[in-house]
């Protein structure tokens, strides 16, 4: 009985790519194939938690590598489970809900897309529009540091919440340019003040490169003010239910 | 295809890009694979409860003290360069040529925001970790990836 590491749930004929390295001692990814099903696996350290920069790395590193090529339904980190149970526990009695899975993401891959306002930028415009605030930033550069506390908390509040007005706009823009690219569109919400957009996008692997020239089109747009990473291809994170799967335990 | 690093502009450039599979940084990886996909097992879980934790915390920092005392702080650096300006002419000009020029900079903001997490991700694991045993071997590897 051994413990096996699954990256994530393949159609059975899947062919993996050369050169994947997991996270186990071995560092080898193989496929346990059931049926039309097959899961990508790999051994696990025994020594050791999982949980290193290196393990969460190496976990991506093969999800996303195995979704340049082909769908892959993948695992959260971290994934382990004997070895029969891939077939016993998680292939088997899941097989409905992997294929039906499988069958919906079939030709897409997903690309991440987050945008943030250039920081000075966003700044300027918010001090320019606002006398209040532009008065409130003088008062606080006339005072020194220790009596200037709540005065800088003050004026921080409304300059985050005047940027997150503009965001407002700025992001029902941006979503409309992109859901019009795109299968699907999960919005996740801003992690800062200066995000403006942080979108997953499910893209036909047949666009790509048309995706790839309109995402590169929305930056030029909007470069100066709002800066554009796109994180892709990745696998459907954001489009494959959350929600635990069985374990027939 | 291939999946291949496009980081250093391969397009035009006003996007940064990174592909996947091993070419993303940490923060990215971990948004991606501690909060999403298909859970099979929570056995394993509880080792990684500290990084389960991090994450949280990243989003309800959100709206915080700290937040805004940054704001203030990022605005009045702002005056400085925007004093005895006369209006938005050639400062805004030549500020922007600055920033766009300084890809130095940005990235550096980045990769620092990517090491925080990883430094705190260390530090936290450290910390809740019950066998001390494994520390200075943990902190050498740490070390040798710098």
């Amino acid at each position: 009985m051994s413990p096996t590491y699954v990256y994530g749930v393949v159609a059975a004929d899947t062919v993996l790519p050369q050169g994947l390295r997991g996270l186990g001692p071995s560092g080898a990814v193989s496929l346990i194939a059931d049926g039309k099903l097959a899961a990508v696996v790999g051994d696990v350290p025994v020594d050791r938690p999982l949980g290193t920069r290196d393990d969460l790395v190496a976990h991506e590193s093969v999800v996303d590598a195995v979704a340049g090529a082909t769908t892959i339904l993948p695992m959260r980190f971290p994934a382990v489970i004997e070895e029969a149970g891939v077939i016993d526990e998680l292939l088997g009695p899941n097989e409905e809900f992997f294929l039906r899975a499988l069958a919906d993401l079939d030709g897409r891959v997903q690309y991440t897309v987050k945008g943030r306002y250039e920081q000075d930028v966003v700044l300027r415009e918010v001090l320019e529009d606002d006398e209040e605030l532009h008065a409130l930033q003088e008062l606080v550069r006339t005072l020194p540091e220790d009596a200037s506390y709540y005065d800088r908390v003050k004026l921080g509040e409304l300059v985050v919440a005047a940027i997150e007005q503009k965001r407002e706009v700025d992001a029902a823009e941006l979503y409309d340019r992109f859901e019009a690219l795109a299968v699907a569109v999960v919005p996740h919400a801003p992690a800062q003040p200066e995000d403006v957009i942080d979108a997953a996008l499910l893209i036909d692997r047949d666009d790509i490169d048309a995706f790839g020239e309109a995402v590169e089109a929305i930056g030029e747009a909007w470069s100066g003010r709002i800066r554009f990473r796109l994180l892709g291809p990745l696998a459907p994170y954001d489009f494959v239910a959350s929600d635990a799967v069985e374990t027939g335990a | 295809m291939t999946v291949a690093t496009q980081r250093a502009g391969g397009g035009g450039g006003s996007v940064e890009r990174s592909g996947g599979g091993g070419s993303s940084g940490l923060a990215d990886v971990i948004e991606l694979i501690l909060d999403k996909g298909l859970v099979i097992d929570v056995f394993v879980r509880v080792s990684l409860v500290g990084i389960e934790i991090l994450t949280i915390d990243a989003r309800i920092v959100v709206a915080s003290v700290d937040t805004f005392l940054r704001f203030a702080e990022a605005t009045n650096r702002l005056d400085l360069y925007g004093k005895g300006k006369g209006g938005a002419g050639l400062p805004d000009l030549v500020q922007g040529m600055t920033e766009s020029g300084s890809k130095g900079k940005t990235t550096g903001v980045v990769e620092g925001a990517v090491e925080k997490v990883g430094e705190a991700l260390t530090s936290r694991r450290e910390e809740r970790d019950e066998a001390p045993r494994r520390r200075p071997r943990q902190r050498a590897r740490e070390q040798e990836e710098e």
